[in-house]
């Protein structure tokens, strides 16, 4: 009964929760809060992986506040796997129990939370300490609400490229595609190769979730997704359609792995990087391993091409998919002197300690450490990041309300699959997002 | 008759757990129950819906039906391995005596992998890109033609995640099943075959029938612990693709902490500890009935 019982136990809790009433939260705007230092346990829940850059940096930080501060210490809570997270966070949200930090995206679940007044304004706070024009603006957009709010920092900063294989392309004798219809042609011949032409990981979704929003953006700019959200703009008309066929036309010419849809993150990136797949579209979390030492298969043979544009693209070649990570925010319940004075120090050591280790800041004023080893795809990089465009690709799955979202994604992997055809997939992802817009 | 001290010594000792069951199994069942009848995303104020959850569970949600059937597909393919096989294994061994004792830890040692373990070694088994175990082994043997993702495949998904359960536990059920054989009398087994009976006949009318209570107890586990299946199918395929290995404990799940909608959800697992308590009522029943023949 272990299951069962586990989630009757969880329902018991919100239940009990929801005794407690919503009640007013905490103070939101930072310049309010003043006062004595008072050293005590901060805790934050995050969703970073345990060994990542991200948390060796705050570690670092905190153990230096902490020896000007004693009596401070951090308690870093990490749930790296996304679904297990969000199941937490939402158990302690409902329950009125979020630690002083908590990482969201800015979903609608996350909206309901800051209109209950339970987060800190971040955009103010930035301005008060004079750091705002030190954040890139697309870091900073990509954790704002529909209204412009800002109530998440920002920690990373990361672009999505098609990484691809030279070697295999040569051997199949195909092109960098230049169009997302070309994308589909390369399929072919590819396969004629006997190369897998896209690793996907399907299990996740999210990552199949990216093609969708590709067509979107390039015929409607990044505006339509949040019409589509709210019900002002319908899937069934023009991009969403073009999307919709794409997706069909991918899944029938091979594009991606039979079975793709129970293949896991780094099973698709191993069919990569061991030279099985030809194309792995992924961020620039994962140049560390994409420039760094590789099989002989992929040794010198990896390079990226950006987001490639349709006929009649109102976006521009640079403008593609670009993400600030998932966002950290403040709980105005137990925002105090102490953490408001502990995240000013992290904020103006993160930059320079994050960047020495070869990563890139969501701010502008430090320069990247190029790490040892790392091959001349590292500087390609970082130069395609200063050459970035002002509009991005929002993924949509951190747009649309949960259950549109979650019967998108299932019905996304049968059109992919050719269970369903583009037309009925359009019909009942309409009728989903029109039952749950806002 | 125990004496009054002794009967105080048993009230002491059985209260605790007694409060325990009631606090950690029985209070959250109220709570759903009454969740059940609400509207609540967690943040907002709960709002009073009556029976609208259960009706639009029975009448207007495809999903939940179709989990529902899935769920019954899971059971009898959990239940053919749990039962069948394990009922199977347990005979042979019986036979042999070199080596029991390893078949019977070799058999035993699924029960104690953790799951997640089980579901990425599942998840290559059967997968297709690249070359898994199952389709490599259909392709040796010349079998080119049933080679699928069986995972993805839409047809083949739902038996495929249910496997793994049924294997996992077989050999738990087999160690049971066996030790009920082994204390069948000899006697009786002996007769029968100096009479000319036959091993099938030895096994359908003497032993069979001798651990008969055994094997509904089993059953009942069994049952029980398959109607509620939710890890391995969780992690293999999250429900999918599509909705075509939803169970309803993974629809559930979804419905809670994908889409907050905990009002609804709570609905969905009273359905469940329902279904639980009627498969355990008809099989005691099926029990009850084979007494009374007897």
């Amino acid at each position: 009964m272990k299951h069962t019982r586990w989630a009757l136990a969880a329902a018991m809790a919100l239940a009990l929760s929801a005794c407690n009433g919503a009640g007013a939260g905490g103070e939101t705007d930072p310049s309010k809060v003043t006062g004595e230092i008072e050293p005590r346990e901060v805790s934050w829940l995050l969703s970073r992986p345990a060994d990542g850059a991200v948390i060796a940096t705050i570690e670092e930080i905190a153990a230096d506040y902490a020896e000007e501060h004693p009596g401070f210490s951090l308690n870093l809570i990490t749930t790296p796997d996304r679904p297990s997270y969000l199941q937490k966070f939402e158990t302690l949200a409902t329950a009125n129990k979020l630690p002083d930090f908590f990482d969201t995206d800015a979903t609608p679940f996350a909206d309901k939370l800051r209109q209950r007044g339970d987060m800190v304004d971040v955009e103010a706070l930035l301005e008060s300490l004079d750091m705002l024009d030190d954040y890139r603006p697309l870091a900073l957009d990509y954790q704002r609400f529909d209204d412009g709010g800002l109530f998440m920092l920002p920690f990373e900063f990361e672009a999505e490229f098609f990484w691809y294989n030279t070697k295999l392309f040569e051997k199949a004798g195909v092109e960098v595609p230049a169009t997302l219809d070309d994308l589909v042609d390369v399929c072919g011949p590819l396969r004629d190769a006997g190369v897998v032409p896209i690793a996907l990981d399907g299990q996740d979704q999210w990552p199949l979730e990216r093609y969708l929003s590709y067509y979107p953006f390039r015929l409607a700019g990044p505006d339509y997704v949040k019409e589509l959200k709210k019900g002002e703009a319908s899937i069934t008309e023009e991009p969403g359609r073009a999307a919709a066929e794409w997706i069909y036309e991918l899944g029938q010419a091979g594009c991606f792995p039979e079975g793709f849809s129970s293949t896991g993150y780094t099973d698709a990136r191993d069919l990569f990087t061991t030279g099985k797949a030809a194309i792995y579209q992924i961020g620039t979390w994962e140049l560390p391993t994409l420039a760094g030492p590789l099989p002989p298969e992929t040794e010198g043979a990896v390079d990226y091409f950006t987001l490639p544009t349709v006929d009649g693209a109102v976006t521009d070649d640079n403008d593609y998919t670009v993400v600030s990570g998932i966002g950290t925010a403040l709980s105005s319940r137990t925002f105090d002197p102490l953490v408001k004075d502990f995240v000013t120090y992290v904020l103006q050591e993160y930059p320079e300690r994050y960047a020495a280790q070869g990563r890139f800041s969501p701010t502008t004023n430090v320069e990247t450490t190029k790490p040892e080893g790392a091959s001349p795809l590292y500087d390609k990089v970082v130069a395609e990041l200063d050459n970035l465009g002002d509009e991005t690709a929002m993924p949509w799955d951190t747009q649309l309300d949960p259950t549109s979202n979650t019967r998108l994604q299932q019905e996304l992997t049968l059109l992919a699959q050719g269970e369903i055809t583009a037309e009925e997939f359009l019909t009942i992802v309409d009728e989903t997002i029109k039952e749950n817009a806002e | 008759m125990l004496r009054t001290k002794q009967r105080t010594a048993v009230v002491v000792f059985l209260l605790p757990p007694l409060g325990l069951y009631l606090l950690a199994v029985v209070g959250p069942i109220l709570y759903s129950l009454v969740l059940s009848l609400f509207e609540w995303d967690g943040l907002s104020d709960m709002r009073f819906v009556g029976l609208d959850n259960y009706r639009q569970m029975l009448f207007s949600d495809d999903i939940f039906w179709t989990a529902t059937g899935h769920g019954l597909v899971y059971l009898a393919v959990s239940l053919f391995f749990q039962l069948v096989v394990a009922l199977m294994l347990a005979n042979l061994l019986t036979y042999i005596s070199r080596g029991r004792e390893l078949v019977k830890t070799v058999y035993l040692l699924p029960a104690i992998v953790s799951t997640v373990a089980i579901a990425l070694m599942f998840r290559r088994i059967y997968s297709l890109e690249p070359l898994g175990l199952v389709n490599a082994a259909l392709g040796a043997v010349g079998l080119d033609v049933l080679q699928r993702p069986f995972l993805s495949d839409l047809d083949t998904v739902l038996v495929a995640v249910s496997a793994p359960e049924g294997w996992r536990f077989a050999g738990l059920y087999m160690l049971i099943l066996y030790a009920a054989l082994i204390a069948v009398p000899k006697e009786l087994e002996e007769a029968a075959r100096l009479d000319g009976a036959s091993e099938w006949r030895v096994f359908t009318q003497i032993r069979f029938p001798y651990i008969r209570p055994v094997f509904l107890t089993t059953a009942i586990m069994a049952a029980t612990y398959s109607l509620r299946g939710f890890d391995i199918p969780y992690l293999l395929t999250n429900g999918g693709p599509g909705h075509a290995s939803e169970l309803l404990t993974t629809y559930m799940y979804k419905t809670a902490f994908t889409n907050t909608d905990f009002g609804y959800a709570s609905t969905l697992s009273v359905f469940i500890v329902l279904q639980c308590i009627v498969a355990v009522a008809l099989i005691l029943g099926v029990r009850r009935t084979g007494r009374d023949a007897s």
